[in-house]
């Protein structure tokens, strides 16, 4: 025995794409159809996953070009690393490799030369350096930060954040910056890292942030039900 | 390596070559496949056209500077691209929010700061399927694509998009139905746990 056709303006009733009639005309249909009737329910489905569907619109034209000159401006800047987008030692979320004590020591002769050795042309700006937390700095290497504080005319706390192997967090994580005075804390945004090398983000904090003393980064987890914060970098404002 | 054998490579293959000389025409090639997915996800999750714009930037120099870290045994390079934008987005969601939390003290002026919009886990939970309907609709053919379109997006009936397009009635119907069919089809594939619990 033939199954019986679907009725062909199915898929556009469902859409709501059929002029009053023919909506009349299907749902006298449906009455009598179990097979449409079968169908109508996986068809809105697909109509339910269609309202999340990103509206039809083409990114901008220069875009694609915008792109290309920042990546051929940032493989300039980057060259004195390893070329990006070549297979590098796998890491997983910020996995903390051990390095010799040498290798340490020169990391440390890097944190202090920046703190102490570069000309503080923007007098404005208040220097702070990030350090792994005691718990973590234990035979363990490699990433380290300095953080530029700026006010701004708003009184906002504009952020210069320099960091160096700072591994990309796992999927379900990423970082945050907080201003802290003892128990008390002030988020200043949150940002993800590019790994090995460099990664430089710009962040905000609110006139309040003056008053505390010191600057976290925390690796948080995406489910904020989830406990577990850790502290990943610490250091002291002046 | 010439324009049209560049255009014949996977995914997974251009980004091999993303550490290569041939680094800005294989990023060019991933651009043309998803910049349409990736802006179109980014304008559905922050809502802001000049964010989506920065979004699409970040999400391809990214693939560019952690292009070493992709596997394609792990997964595929859409699947990978969509938790590289998911990440970006996030964070551009969460860098414009002011996000300050309760002290124990109690600041009054500090929790009145708090942000009250979506949560990052419901704009996760939604992205995904925004991704995967995106891509559906770009692996259909633009004259499938354009009936769903003006049908949902545009609220045009049937009949509109015949007077419109030009097309004959009955093909924009047998159109409109295959391009359904094709949608439910590629959505089925991935999504049918989530589709199911809608």
């Amino acid at each position: 025995m033939n199954r019986p056709e679907r009725h062909p303006d199915l898929t556009a009733f469902v859409l709501g794409a059929l002029d009053p009639e023919e909506t009349e005309e299907i749902r006298r249909h449906l009455t009598s159809c179990p097979r449409c009737r079968n169908e109508l329910e996986g068809l809105r489905k697909v109509n339910r996953a269609l309202d999340a569907a990103p509206p039809p619109v083409d990114p901008p034209g220069h875009l694609k070009e915008e792109i290309l000159t920042r990546l051929r401006a940032e493989r300039e800047s980057h060259a004195e690393y390893a070329e990006p987008g070549k297979p590098t030692k796998p890491h997983g979320g910020r996995r903390l490799r051990l390095l010799s004590g040498a290798a340490a020591a020169v990391i440390a002769i890097v944190v202090f030369g920046i703190l102490f050795g570069l000309p503080r042309a923007e007098a404005p700006a208040t220097t702070v350096a990030l350090v792994p937390t005691p718990e973590e700095a234990t035979g363990l290497d490699g990433y380290w930060g300095v953080a530029k504080i700026r006010p701004q005319p708003s009184d906002n706390q504009r952020v210069e954040l320099r960091l160096n192997n700072f591994d990309e967090p796992e999927p379900d994580r990423y970082y945050e910056l907080w201003f802290a005075s003892g128990d008390r804390r002030i988020s200043a945004g949150s940002f993800t890292s590019v790994g090995r090398g460099e990664t430089r983000v710009w962040l905000n904090a609110p006139p309040e942030a003056r008053s505390f003393d010191t600057l976290l980064i925390t690796e948080e987890r995406l489910d904020e039900r989830a406990s577990g914060t850790e502290v990943a970098l610490k250091g002291k404002v002046p | 390596m010439t324009s049209g054998q560049m255009d014949a490579l996977s995914d997974e293959q251009l980004v091999a070559r993303l550490g290569s000389p041939e680094v800005e025409a294989a990023i060019a090639r991933l651009y043309d496949r998803y910049c349409r997915t990736v802006f179109g996800v980014g304008l559905k999750m922050l809502g802001d056209r000049t964010l989506a714009e920065e979004l699409t930037q970040e999400v391809f120099l990214k693939v560019w500077r952690s292009s070493g870290t992709f596997d394609p045994a792990r997964g595929s390079f859409s699947t990978w691209l969509f938790r590289v934008t998911r990440s970006a987005a996030l964070d551009l969601h969460r860098k414009r929010a002011r996000r300050v939390y309760p002290v124990p003290e109690g600041d009054s002026q500090i929790l009145a700061a708090r942000d009250d919009s979506a949560g990052p886990q419901e704009i996760v939970d939604e992205s995904w399927l925004t991704w995967r309907v995106s891509r559906a609709l770009d692996a259909l053919d633009a004259p499938y694509r354009e009936v769903i379109e003006l049908a949902y997006f545009g609220g045009l009936s049937q009949r509109e998009i015949s007077l419109r397009t030009g097309v004959p009635l009955g093909t924009v119907k047998t159109r409109t139905a295959r391009a359904i069919q094709s949608l439910r089809e590629g959505l089925a594939l991935a999504d049918a746990w989530w589709v199911a619990t809608r």
